[in-house]
Protein backbone atom coordinates (compact mmCIF):
# COMPACT_ATOMS: atom_id res chain seq x y z
CA UNK A 1 0.00 0.00 0.00
CA UNK A 2 1.17 3.44 -0.55
CA UNK A 3 0.37 6.83 1.24
CA UNK A 4 -0.33 9.81 -0.64
CA UNK A 5 0.97 13.40 0.56
CA UNK A 6 0.47 15.42 -2.55
CA UNK A 7 0.12 16.16 -6.08
CA UNK A 8 2.67 18.48 -7.45
CA UNK A 9 4.17 19.11 -11.27
CA UNK A 10 6.95 17.32 -12.47
CA UNK A 11 9.97 18.34 -12.90
CA UNK A 12 10.39 19.62 -9.58
CA UNK A 13 13.08 20.04 -7.23
CA UNK A 14 14.44 17.47 -4.71
CA UNK A 15 12.17 15.73 -1.94
CA UNK A 16 12.87 17.00 1.19
CA UNK A 17 14.16 15.01 3.63
CA UNK A 18 11.39 14.39 6.32
CA UNK A 19 10.26 11.27 5.95
CA UNK A 20 10.84 8.21 3.42
CA UNK A 21 9.12 9.79 0.23
CA UNK A 22 8.85 8.96 -3.50
CA UNK A 23 7.35 10.30 -6.70
CA UNK A 24 5.44 9.21 -8.90
CA UNK A 25 5.04 10.67 -12.20
CA UNK A 26 2.83 11.09 -15.12
CA UNK A 27 3.93 13.45 -17.93
CA UNK A 28 4.15 16.60 -16.26
CA UNK A 29 2.81 15.51 -12.58
CA UNK A 30 4.00 13.85 -10.14
CA UNK A 31 2.27 12.03 -6.74
CA UNK A 32 4.54 12.49 -3.69
CA UNK A 33 4.25 9.16 -1.86
CA UNK A 34 5.71 6.94 0.59
CA UNK A 35 4.59 3.44 2.08
CA UNK A 36 2.31 2.86 4.15
CA UNK A 37 3.46 2.45 7.91
CA UNK A 38 0.65 0.78 10.22
CA UNK A 39 -0.51 3.11 12.80
CA UNK A 40 -3.51 4.84 15.06
CA UNK A 41 -4.41 7.55 14.06
CA UNK A 42 -3.65 10.01 16.40
CA UNK A 43 -3.10 14.02 16.58
CA UNK A 44 0.97 13.13 16.21
CA UNK A 45 0.37 11.23 12.87
CA UNK A 46 -1.91 13.64 11.71
CA UNK A 47 0.58 16.15 12.56
CA UNK A 48 3.49 14.16 10.66
CA UNK A 49 1.21 14.13 7.59
CA UNK A 50 0.92 17.88 7.51
CA UNK A 51 4.63 18.18 8.32
CA UNK A 52 5.74 16.42 5.17
CA UNK A 53 2.96 18.37 2.86
CA UNK A 54 4.31 21.41 4.38
CA UNK A 55 7.88 20.92 3.69
CA UNK A 56 7.08 19.91 0.32
CA UNK A 57 5.04 23.45 0.01
CA UNK A 58 8.09 25.31 1.00
CA UNK A 59 9.73 24.84 -2.33
CA UNK A 60 6.86 23.95 -5.00
CA UNK A 61 3.28 24.42 -5.85
CA UNK A 62 0.97 21.70 -4.11
CA UNK A 63 -2.54 19.97 -4.30
CA UNK A 64 -2.99 18.76 -0.56
CA UNK A 65 -3.65 14.69 -0.48
CA UNK A 66 -5.84 13.74 2.54
CA UNK A 67 -4.50 12.31 5.85
CA UNK A 68 -5.23 8.48 4.84
CA UNK A 69 -5.47 8.61 1.27
CA UNK A 70 -4.21 5.22 -0.05
CA UNK A 71 -3.45 3.30 -3.11
CA UNK A 72 -2.84 -0.43 -3.78
CA UNK A 73 0.53 0.39 -5.74
CA UNK A 74 2.57 2.70 -8.03
CA UNK A 75 0.46 2.12 -11.05
CA UNK A 76 -3.01 2.42 -9.57
CA UNK A 77 -1.44 5.61 -8.03
CA UNK A 78 0.24 6.43 -12.26
CA UNK A 79 -3.18 5.65 -13.51
CA UNK A 80 -5.29 8.27 -11.21
CA UNK A 81 -2.81 10.68 -12.76
CA UNK A 82 -3.59 10.33 -15.73
CA UNK A 83 -7.82 9.79 -15.55
CA UNK A 84 -7.37 13.08 -13.56
CA UNK A 85 -4.83 14.97 -15.67
CA UNK A 86 -6.84 18.16 -16.65
CA UNK A 87 -8.43 18.47 -13.37
CA UNK A 88 -5.60 18.10 -11.87
CA UNK A 89 -3.37 20.32 -14.26
CA UNK A 90 -6.61 23.19 -13.65
CA UNK A 91 -5.93 22.99 -9.51
CA UNK A 92 -1.98 23.37 -9.75
CA UNK A 93 -2.45 26.49 -11.85
CA UNK A 94 -5.28 27.93 -9.70
CA UNK A 95 -3.00 27.54 -6.70
CA UNK A 96 0.29 28.56 -8.15
CA UNK A 97 2.52 30.66 -6.09
CA UNK A 98 -0.20 30.97 -3.47
CA UNK A 99 -1.10 29.27 0.10
CA UNK A 100 -3.96 28.76 2.37
CA UNK A 101 -4.68 31.76 5.22
CA UNK A 102 -7.45 31.16 7.31
CA UNK A 103 -9.61 34.01 8.88
CA UNK A 104 -12.26 33.84 11.85
CA UNK A 105 -13.90 37.12 13.12
CA UNK A 106 -15.43 36.91 16.32
CA UNK A 107 -18.10 40.03 16.80
CA UNK A 108 -18.37 40.26 20.68
CA UNK A 109 -21.33 43.32 20.89
CA UNK A 110 -24.04 41.22 19.31
CA UNK A 111 -25.64 38.48 18.70
CA UNK A 112 -24.39 36.34 15.33
CA UNK A 113 -27.65 35.80 14.12
CA UNK A 114 -27.93 40.32 14.30
CA UNK A 115 -28.41 41.30 10.88
CA UNK A 116 -25.41 44.06 11.99
CA UNK A 117 -23.17 41.20 13.12
CA UNK A 118 -23.74 39.72 9.49
CA UNK A 119 -23.31 42.82 7.53
CA UNK A 120 -19.63 43.73 9.50
CA UNK A 121 -18.95 40.01 9.36
CA UNK A 122 -19.71 40.47 5.43
CA UNK A 123 -17.69 43.69 5.25
CA UNK A 124 -14.14 42.22 6.81
CA UNK A 125 -14.96 38.96 4.19
CA UNK A 126 -15.04 41.02 1.51
CA UNK A 127 -12.32 43.68 2.44
CA UNK A 128 -9.67 40.44 2.42
CA UNK A 129 -11.27 38.76 -0.71
CA UNK A 130 -9.81 41.71 -2.25
CA UNK A 131 -6.66 40.67 -1.38
CA UNK A 132 -6.44 36.97 -2.02
CA UNK A 133 -7.31 35.51 -5.53
CA UNK A 134 -9.94 32.93 -4.23
CA UNK A 135 -11.71 32.77 -0.80
CA UNK A 136 -14.21 30.74 0.74
CA UNK A 137 -16.64 30.92 3.83
CA UNK A 138 -17.28 28.24 6.04
CA UNK A 139 -20.50 28.10 8.20
CA UNK A 140 -19.29 28.49 12.07
CA UNK A 141 -21.36 27.04 15.24
CA UNK A 142 -19.24 28.76 17.34
CA UNK A 143 -21.62 31.48 19.08
CA UNK A 144 -20.59 35.45 17.80
CA UNK A 145 -18.20 33.89 15.09
CA UNK A 146 -19.32 36.34 12.21
CA UNK A 147 -16.80 34.95 9.56
CA UNK A 148 -14.82 32.00 9.30
CA UNK A 149 -13.16 31.90 5.96
CA UNK A 150 -10.50 30.40 4.02
CA UNK A 151 -8.22 33.09 1.28
CA UNK A 152 -5.29 31.72 -1.23
CA UNK A 153 -3.08 34.61 -1.12
CA UNK A 154 -0.41 34.83 -3.21
CA UNK A 155 2.71 34.37 -1.49
CA UNK A 156 4.21 37.57 -1.77
CA UNK A 157 0.96 39.10 -0.69
CA UNK A 158 1.00 37.36 2.56
CA UNK A 159 2.39 39.85 4.81
CA UNK A 160 0.12 43.03 3.67
CA UNK A 161 -2.99 40.09 3.99
CA UNK A 162 -2.19 39.64 7.45
CA UNK A 163 -1.51 43.82 7.59
CA UNK A 164 -4.78 44.52 7.02
CA UNK A 165 -6.26 42.08 9.14
CA UNK A 166 -4.10 43.59 12.24
CA UNK A 167 -5.79 46.86 10.63
CA UNK A 168 -9.67 45.79 11.09
CA UNK A 169 -8.76 43.94 14.40
CA UNK A 170 -7.87 47.47 15.55
CA UNK A 171 -10.36 49.23 13.54
CA UNK A 172 -13.34 47.28 15.06
CA UNK A 173 -13.65 47.80 18.69
CA UNK A 174 -16.18 45.23 18.78
CA UNK A 175 -14.37 42.36 16.13
CA UNK A 176 -11.53 39.94 16.98
CA UNK A 177 -9.87 38.54 14.11
CA UNK A 178 -7.94 35.38 14.45
CA UNK A 179 -5.58 34.76 11.31
CA UNK A 180 -3.44 31.41 11.18
CA UNK A 181 -1.76 29.76 8.15
CA UNK A 182 -0.16 29.38 5.33
CA UNK A 183 -1.77 26.08 5.20
CA UNK A 184 -1.80 24.09 2.08
CA UNK A 185 -4.55 25.16 0.07
CA UNK A 186 -6.65 22.02 1.03
CA UNK A 187 -10.08 24.50 0.41
CA UNK A 188 -8.92 25.51 -3.06
CA UNK A 189 -7.99 22.14 -4.60
CA UNK A 190 -11.65 21.92 -6.45
CA UNK A 191 -13.38 24.51 -7.82
CA UNK B 1 4.00 25.47 15.14
CA UNK B 2 3.70 29.36 16.84
CA UNK B 3 4.83 30.63 13.31
CA UNK B 4 1.31 29.64 12.41
CA UNK B 5 -0.39 32.39 14.48
CA UNK B 6 -0.05 35.35 11.95
CA UNK B 7 -2.25 37.67 14.10
CA UNK B 8 -3.98 37.11 17.54
CA UNK B 9 -6.54 39.32 19.14
CA UNK B 10 -5.86 40.28 22.69
CA UNK B 11 -8.53 37.87 23.64
CA UNK B 12 -7.75 35.11 21.52
CA UNK B 13 -8.75 33.09 24.32
CA UNK B 14 -12.72 34.02 23.82
CA UNK B 15 -12.58 32.01 20.58
CA UNK B 16 -12.56 28.76 22.34
CA UNK B 17 -16.54 29.75 22.88
CA UNK B 18 -18.55 30.11 26.19
CA UNK B 19 -15.59 30.39 28.44
CA UNK B 20 -14.94 32.39 31.39
CA UNK B 21 -11.58 34.04 30.49
CA UNK B 22 -9.11 31.61 30.86
CA UNK B 23 -6.39 33.63 32.25
CA UNK B 24 -9.02 35.05 35.02
CA UNK B 25 -9.38 30.99 36.17
CA UNK B 26 -5.43 30.67 35.95
CA UNK B 27 -5.23 33.55 38.57
CA UNK B 28 -7.76 32.18 40.58
CA UNK B 29 -6.02 28.90 40.33
CA UNK B 30 -2.13 29.39 40.18
CA UNK B 31 -1.14 32.41 42.58
CA UNK B 32 2.37 32.45 42.82
CA UNK B 33 2.29 33.13 39.00
CA UNK B 34 2.81 36.04 37.08
CA UNK B 35 0.17 37.27 35.40
CA UNK B 36 2.13 37.35 32.25
CA UNK B 37 2.48 33.97 32.81
CA UNK B 38 -0.39 32.81 32.81
CA UNK B 39 -1.85 34.10 29.80
CA UNK B 40 1.17 32.87 27.37
CA UNK B 41 -0.03 29.29 29.08
CA UNK B 42 -3.44 30.39 28.05
CA UNK B 43 -2.48 31.53 24.59
CA UNK B 44 -0.27 28.50 23.94
CA UNK B 45 -2.67 25.95 24.83
CA UNK B 46 -5.39 27.95 22.82
CA UNK B 47 -3.17 27.84 20.33
CA UNK B 48 -2.13 24.64 20.00
CA UNK B 49 -6.07 23.40 20.06
CA UNK B 50 -7.26 25.76 17.23
CA UNK B 51 -4.23 24.62 15.13
CA UNK B 52 -5.41 21.20 15.90
CA UNK B 53 -8.68 22.35 14.72
CA UNK B 54 -7.25 23.74 11.42
CA UNK B 55 -5.68 21.37 10.78
CA UNK B 56 -8.58 18.72 11.12
CA UNK B 57 -10.91 20.84 9.26
CA UNK B 58 -8.38 21.01 6.39
CA UNK B 59 -8.26 17.45 6.07
CA UNK B 60 -11.80 16.96 6.27
CA UNK B 61 -11.93 17.08 2.34
CA UNK B 62 -12.38 15.14 -0.57
CA UNK B 63 -9.31 12.31 -1.43
CA UNK B 64 -8.63 10.96 -4.60
CA UNK B 65 -10.54 8.41 -6.27
CA UNK B 66 -9.41 4.98 -5.31
CA UNK B 67 -7.79 4.77 -2.13
CA UNK B 68 -10.43 4.76 1.07
CA UNK B 69 -10.12 4.40 4.41
CA UNK B 70 -11.20 0.76 5.66
CA UNK B 71 -14.01 1.03 8.75
CA UNK B 72 -10.84 0.38 11.31
CA UNK B 73 -9.14 3.13 10.12
CA UNK B 74 -11.98 5.38 10.12
CA UNK B 75 -12.43 4.15 13.97
CA UNK B 76 -9.01 4.85 14.75
CA UNK B 77 -9.23 8.37 13.11
CA UNK B 78 -12.21 9.30 15.53
CA UNK B 79 -10.06 8.22 18.69
CA UNK B 80 -7.76 11.34 17.74
CA UNK B 81 -10.09 13.47 20.00
CA UNK B 82 -9.88 10.80 23.04
CA UNK B 83 -5.75 11.42 22.57
CA UNK B 84 -6.10 15.05 22.91
CA UNK B 85 -8.49 14.43 25.53
CA UNK B 86 -6.15 12.67 27.95
CA UNK B 87 -3.23 15.15 26.80
CA UNK B 88 -5.08 18.06 27.76
CA UNK B 89 -6.12 16.25 31.13
CA UNK B 90 -2.67 16.07 32.16
CA UNK B 91 -1.77 19.68 31.38
CA UNK B 92 -5.32 20.58 33.59
CA UNK B 93 -3.68 18.32 36.36
CA UNK B 94 -0.45 19.56 36.32
CA UNK B 95 -2.21 23.52 36.39
CA UNK B 96 -4.65 22.47 39.24
CA UNK B 97 -7.66 23.12 36.08
CA UNK B 98 -10.84 22.43 36.75
CA UNK B 99 -12.85 20.20 33.37
CA UNK B 100 -15.18 23.21 33.13
CA UNK B 101 -12.26 25.59 33.02
CA UNK B 102 -11.29 23.85 29.35
CA UNK B 103 -14.49 23.03 28.59
CA UNK B 104 -13.90 23.86 25.23
CA UNK B 105 -16.14 23.97 22.05
CA UNK B 106 -15.07 22.82 18.55
CA UNK B 107 -17.59 23.01 16.87
CA UNK B 108 -18.95 20.02 14.71
CA UNK B 109 -16.22 18.18 16.51
CA UNK B 110 -18.11 18.53 19.53
CA UNK B 111 -16.65 19.57 22.75
CA UNK B 112 -13.25 18.92 23.95
CA UNK B 113 -14.26 17.36 27.23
Amino acid sequence: MIELYAITCHPAPPLPPVAPLSEVTADGLAAVCAPHVERDASPRTMWHHEAVVEALMEDRDILPVRYGTRLADESAVARVLDERREDLVEALERVRDAVELSVRVRDRSVDASDPLATVRGHEVHDRLSRLARASARRRGSVPREVVRGAYLVERDSVAPFVEEVARLDEAHDELSLLCTGPWPPYTFVER
Amino acid sequence: MRDKLLHAPPDLDTFAGDLPRIDDVLSRRVNADPENVQRGLAQLVLTIVELLRQLMERQALRRIDGGTLSEEEVERLGRTFMELDTRMEELREQFGLDEEDLNLHLGPLGSLL
